[in-house]
């Protein structure tokens, strides 16, 4: 990236875009200019601010692997004003784009590690480009577990991509559903996220753990992973703060000194051990 | 440098700003307000920015360079095309005037944030045209403390110029601090005198009598990495007790840097605009899912003085991103005292500083 | 310059006609228009209708929503009195809008602008016949722009404030200092006795203000209350609200007189229950700042207020409210202000009044520092829809300002905190105050400190003032 900062978005079309559930959405998105399209890569847990113009600008993560080259995909659940008037659009219509912002997953480091992808809700969205990426070069990496939860299974996000993950040794998946959430026929696991990883003992102290999800989920996930044996820098996770600019100047996004958008959104359990208390 | 500074008449002073307002250069300088306070402004004339009011402004001169809202572009696309329009910056070079040695040191606080990578460019082009004049303080007000977070009332931290009026003779001292304050001077400095030994003396006897005229005590030099400590202390409740969560200190503060991005408009055609914020409000780190980080108060108010004096801190040195001006002490509705706040964190007793501060009957 | 072409085309741009919202209610309006569609009968094709289920729904900020959204006339029709659907909805709308119209008046907006009718089902005719007038009225006054008038900045200088000859004279230095010993004493027994949990006062402050709040929970702490003649900051703004900060059991709060009618006021509203709460009123003979009386004291009429559970004075402490003997007031300064800006041409009090709401910095301190702004989430807060436009400009000034002052409405406890919380020194006193005279001439009621009086917005009468077509 150049050493100013824009907080003018550069104009993108819609390319496709599909429900992942009642609330949830996935867009793609071209960027209009040529070159800026070229220009623009990223690494899995970098994020973008997406603008519908009127409306606002929100921070989100892409979604898709860098490698395919000319798009990338956005997740997200509405919940509020950006986030709503974004459902609303479809194929064509224009939308802006600012970024890529932010560190990303070392996912160098990982390599002949077991990995288990713990997503909560839509925090799957912060875990589909490392584990796109992981399944990309599957070779690299040892045993590869997927777990993905939600409040209940209509909740469940990228469904559709449940078979293609596991296909040929992928990675072993299982989902879980909040007590309450299940439907007649449910055959995955139900109980809040950290107790289904608990049970299942699906860490240990060689294990890297990715995880995403609501703020609570984060406490008790990293309350697990250390009473089955995982060393706190070997959990990561993806902060999800109020954001404004993306650059490192509006304040919003700040946890003591820790910038999410400069210094995130990727963290280490250990390195969140020494933030305040304000997540 | 090679000008030492010149001694100039209050005649030659004013000349000077109104040679400057003909070359259509914008002169912005404290102007006493309908309402009592004094403000910022731009003025139309040398002699409105010759003789600033003596009251401090109630608010920083931070809006001429990082603008209280700004368009950042407007769209449109209700035409055959959508596009992106930024505005026009405005080109002209301006003479920011009269600021205390407070307000200049706090607007180097913002080049910090700002300018360093990645670079605002808006903020940087603004900056760019900007020269600075400091003045050095006669008078200290009851909730100065400059001298507290390594300023004083003739510093020159962020000026690029200093101005030294003499008591008495009412002449000025005009002392350039950097090239761009030189070069600005020099070519009318051929009939200004030169400042002499005496003019210094007297300068300094004067800054003296400011300084030593300042009550509020230094903080600890400890007091960094005390507050980094003390996050989890319960005094936070006890001195920000009366908070409000109104702002005001944010949008006061020479130093404050947040802003708000928001658009209005619809659909069809509208702008983006970035606005002050502050973390005093609890909007400012609630999640669209409702969740805030900051659920109370108390802790927006430790945000505030944990970054002015440690986390920034931390980053640059050991400088504090607060530069003592007082401003929020004097326009908080509800009487929260930051210097007091501070040393009491930094101290462990809140209720001892209150008592300090002088209960009396 | 960004630019992406997109298919479609728009309208080429006509000449400038007048658009008028109509806000309509369902059963009345609404059909008396269909009706005159389809009876036939012409009218103005300038009227966009906005139906809503009863003009009792008519928010004020609807109105000001239309005109920044480039409306040049507002018209807001409902039922007969008599005949609305829920029965009196249209009546309480009748009195908000003859305070807003008089508010909107007061700040120069041009009153062609702002038209109100009623209109039966039945009434095609006259549908046809009022919008006709309204669409020429509006024409007659010409475009609004895109409420670009607002961002003209003012020509006008505003009026010094004049202070007239206070009625009292500060209390002496003596009598400050027994009210304190006599508070510390009170607030001592309270705290000892368990009466209270937490007292919420004043303690002197080196800062900015020369008392500010401060929290009591032990009695030991009650030596750093402390009353002094110029003890700002009105306390019950802790009580509810997001400033909440009452205790478990009951709190305790120092009163002035002016602050006692918010208390009244948070108590008329249910915001906390009474036995939570003990008024400590506080012998007050007006807040006093370099000599000068504010004034909001010169017609204060008692230095305690009725509310008060406990008296304070410099002669000692007294239970229940007991006022000190009568005492002089003078006319309320700020009613020559009002009457003053009255007087002048409309556009001039528009332009001074745009100048007033230019310096806002939409801090919100002025919402902070009420006690009667205790929801939540306030509107300026809302993005769905944005009510308020967020930046500080304009149109997002005066729509935050008036938006405010009409939430206050018949509810403002004339206690002036919004004014002197103000880093801008915005006349927020006179948008209050002429809003609670407006009130007071339309309805002969004003805002009372007694719990149990009716807030006059929250009633009607038969015969209200009516300046509907
Ligand atoms: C690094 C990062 C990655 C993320 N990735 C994803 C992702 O992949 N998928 C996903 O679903 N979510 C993601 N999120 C969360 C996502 O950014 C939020 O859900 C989103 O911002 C919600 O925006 P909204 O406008 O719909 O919500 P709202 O609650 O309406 O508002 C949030 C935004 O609205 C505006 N706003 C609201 N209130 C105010 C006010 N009082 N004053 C001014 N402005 C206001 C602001 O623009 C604010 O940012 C991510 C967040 C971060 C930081
Ligand atoms: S400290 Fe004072 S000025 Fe700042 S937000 Fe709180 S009440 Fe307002
Ligand atoms: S924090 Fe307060 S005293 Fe410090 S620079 Fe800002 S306004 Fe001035
Ligand atoms: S975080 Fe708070 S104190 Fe720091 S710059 Fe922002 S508004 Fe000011
Ligand atoms: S206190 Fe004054 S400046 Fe702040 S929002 Fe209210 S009117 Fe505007």
């Amino acid at each position: 990236m150049s050493a100013t900062a824009t907080l003018l978005p550069d104009l993108a079309r819609i390319t496709g875009a599909r429900d992942e559930t009642y609330d949830v959405r996935t867009l793609q998105i071209e960027l209009v200019e040529r070159d800026r399209a070229e220009s623009f890569t990223w690494r899995p847990g970098q994020f973008a601010m997406i603008s519908v113009f009127g409306f606002g600008e929100a921070a989100l993560t892409i979604t898709n692997p860098p490698d395919e080259e000319g798009f990338i995909e956005i997740t997200f659940r509405e919940m509020g004003k950006l986030t709503s008037a974004l459902r609303r659009l479809s194929t064509g219509q224009i939308v802006g784009v600012r970024g890529p912002f932010g560190n990303s997953f070392p996912l160098d480091e990982w390599g002949g590690r077991d990995i288990v992808f713990v997503g909560g809700g839509i925090g799957m969205a912060a875990l589909h480009a490392p584990l796109a990426a992981v399944l990309r070069e599957r070779d690299r990496f040892g045993e590869v577990t997927v777990v993905v939860g939600a409040k209940s299974a209509s909740d469940l996000v990228y469904r559709g991509e449940f078979d293609e993950w596991q296909r040929a040794g992928g990675a072993r998946l299982i989902r879980a559903v909040d007590p309450g959430g299940e439907v007649d026929g449910w055959d995955g696991e139900v109980g809040l996220l950290p107790d289904v990883f608990e049970r299942l003992g699906l860490s240990g102290a060689e294990t890297v753990v990715v995880v995403c999800g609501p703020p609570v989920m984060l406490d008790f996930m990293l309350k697990a992973t250390s009473r089955l044996g995982t060393p706190p820098a070997r959990v990561i996770t993806t902060l999800e703060n109020r954001m404004k600019c993306g650059l490192g100047y509006c304040g919003h996004c700040s946890v003591g000194r820790f910038m999410v958008c400069r210094d995130g959104p990727v963290i280490s359990g250990e390195a969140l051990a020494t933030l305040p208390k304000e997540l | 440098m090679t000008a030492l500074g010149w001694h100039l008449s209050e005649k030659e002073w004013t000349e000077w700003l109104r040679v400057l307002l003909e070359s259509g250069i914008a002169v912005i300088a404290p102007v006493l307000g309908t309402t009592g306070t004094s403000e910022f402004q731009r003025v139309g004339s040398a002699e409105e920015a010759a003789a600033p009011p003596p009251s401090r402004t109630a608010m920083s001169p931070k809006k001429f360079l990082f603008p209280q809202s700004e368009v950042l572009f407007s769209f449109d696309f209700s035409g055959e095309s959508a596009t992106l329009s930024q505005p026009e910056m405005e080109r002209g070079r301006q003479l920011l005037v009269g600021l205390r040695p407070c307000d200049a040191a706090g607007l180097r606080r913002l080049d910090e944030v700002f300018l360093s990578e990645p670079e605002d460019p808006t903020y940087s082009e603004r900056r760019q045209r900007t020269v600075i004049v400091s003045q050095a303080c006669t008078q200290a007000g009851q909730s100065c403390f400059c001298t507290a977070v390594g300023g004083s009332p003739s510093g020159r931290e962020g000026a690029d110029l200093a101005l030294t009026k003499l008591e008495g003779s009412g002449d000025l001292l005009l002392e350039p601090v950097t090239a761009g304050g030189e070069e600005l001077a020099a070519p009318a400095s051929a009939s200004w005198r030169p400042i002499t030994a005496e003019d210094r003396a007297q300068a300094a006897r004067q800054a003296e009598a400011v300084t030593s005229a300042i009550t509020r005590e230094p903080l600890p030099p400890n007091a960094p990495p005390i507050l980094a400590s003390s996050f989890d202390s319960p005094a936070w409740a006890e001195v920000a007790d009366g908070c409000i969560g109104c702002g005001i200190c944010a949008y006061a503060c020479p130093s404050c840097s947040c802003f708000d991005i928001t658009d209005s408009g619809g659909a069809a055609c509208g702008s983006r605009c970035r606005s002050w914020d502050s973390c005093a409000f609890s909007t400012f780190t609630r999640h669209a899912s409702g969740h805030n980080p900051r659920a109370d108060q108390p802790s927006r108010y430790r945000q505030r003085v944990m970054h002015k004096f440690s986390y920034f801190p931390a980053e640059h040195g050991g400088e504090m991103m607060c530069v003592g001006c007082g401003r929020c002490i004097d326009l908080c509705p509800a009487g929260v005292d930051i210097h007091h706040a501070v040393l009491a964190l930094a101290s462990g007793a809140t209720l001892r500083v209150q008592a300090r501060s002088g209960v009396k009957a | 310059m960004t630019k992406v072409e997109l298919r479609g085309t728009v309208e080429a741009g006509a000449r400038w006609k007048p658009r008028v919202v109509a806000f309509t209610c369902n059963w009345c309006s609404y059909s008396g228009a269909d009706m005159a569609g389809t009876a036939r009968i012409g009218y103005a094709p300038n009227v966009r209708l906005v139906r809503m289920l009863c003009s009792g729904r008519l928010d004020p900020i609807f109105i000001l929503k239309a005109f920044e959204e480039g409306a040049d006339g507002v018209l807001v029709s409902g039922c007969h009195p008599g005949d609305c659907h829920y029965v009196q909805g249209n009546l309480y709308t009748r009195r908000r809008l003859e305070v807003f119209a008089n508010l909107m008046e007061f700040v120069g907006i041009d009153p062609r602008r702002l038209s109100f009718a009623w209109v039966s089902a039945s009434e095609g005719v006259k549908w046809s016949r009022v919008v006709d007038q309204v669409v020429s009225q509006v024409a007659e006054a010409g475009p609004v722009g895109s409420w670009a008038v607002l961002h003209a900045p003012s020509t006008l200088a505003p009026q010094p404030r004049q202070p007239a000859q206070p009625p009292r004279q500060p209390p002496s230095e003596e009598e400050v200092r027994q009210t304190t010993l006599n508070l510390r004493e009170l607030a001592r027994r309270l705290l000892e006795n368990g009466e209270v949990s937490r007292i919420i006062g004043y303690a002197h402050s080196a800062g900015g203000m020369s008392a500010a709040p401060a929290f009591i929970d032990t009695p030991e702490d009650a030596e750093r209350l402390a009353w002094s003649a110029n003890s700002p900051g009105n306390l019950t703004a802790y009580l509810s609200g997001p400033n909440r900060a009452r205790r478990p059991g009951k709190t305790a709060v120092v009163v002035k007189t002016c602050d006692a009618r918010s208390l009244g006021g948070l108590l008329r509203e249910n915001q906390l229950p009474r036995d939570e709460v003990v008024a400590i009123g506080v012998s007050c003979s007006g807040q006093w700042s370099g000599g000068r009386l504010a004034a909001k004291c010169y017609a204060c009429e008692s230095d305690i207020s009725p509310l008060a559970d406990w008296s304070v004075g410099a002669g000692g402490i007294a239970d229940g409210p007991h006022p000190g003997t009568a005492r002089a007031v003078a006319p309320d300064p700020r009613d020559a202000e009002i009457a003053a800006l009255a007087s002048l041409p409309a556009g001039e009090r528009l332009a001074f009044w745009t100048g007033e709401f230019d310096r806002c910095i939409r801090c919100y301190a002025c919402r902070s520092a009420c006690p009667m702004c205790y929801c939540e989430t306030c509107i300026a807060d809302k993005t769905q829809p944005q009510w308020i436009p967020a930046a500080s400009s304009g149109p997002g000034n005066f729509a935050w300002n008036i938006t405010r002052a009409m939430h206050l409405a018949g509810r403002c406890a004339d206690c002036d905190e919004c004014a002197r919380a103000c880093p801008s020194n915005i006349r927020l006193d006179l948008v209050n105050h002429s809003i609670s005279r407006s009130i007071e001439r339309s309805f002969g009621s004003r805002v009372e400190a007694d719990p149990a009086a009716v807030a006059p917005l929250t009633t009607y009468r038969p015969g209200d003032p009516d300046r509907f077509l």
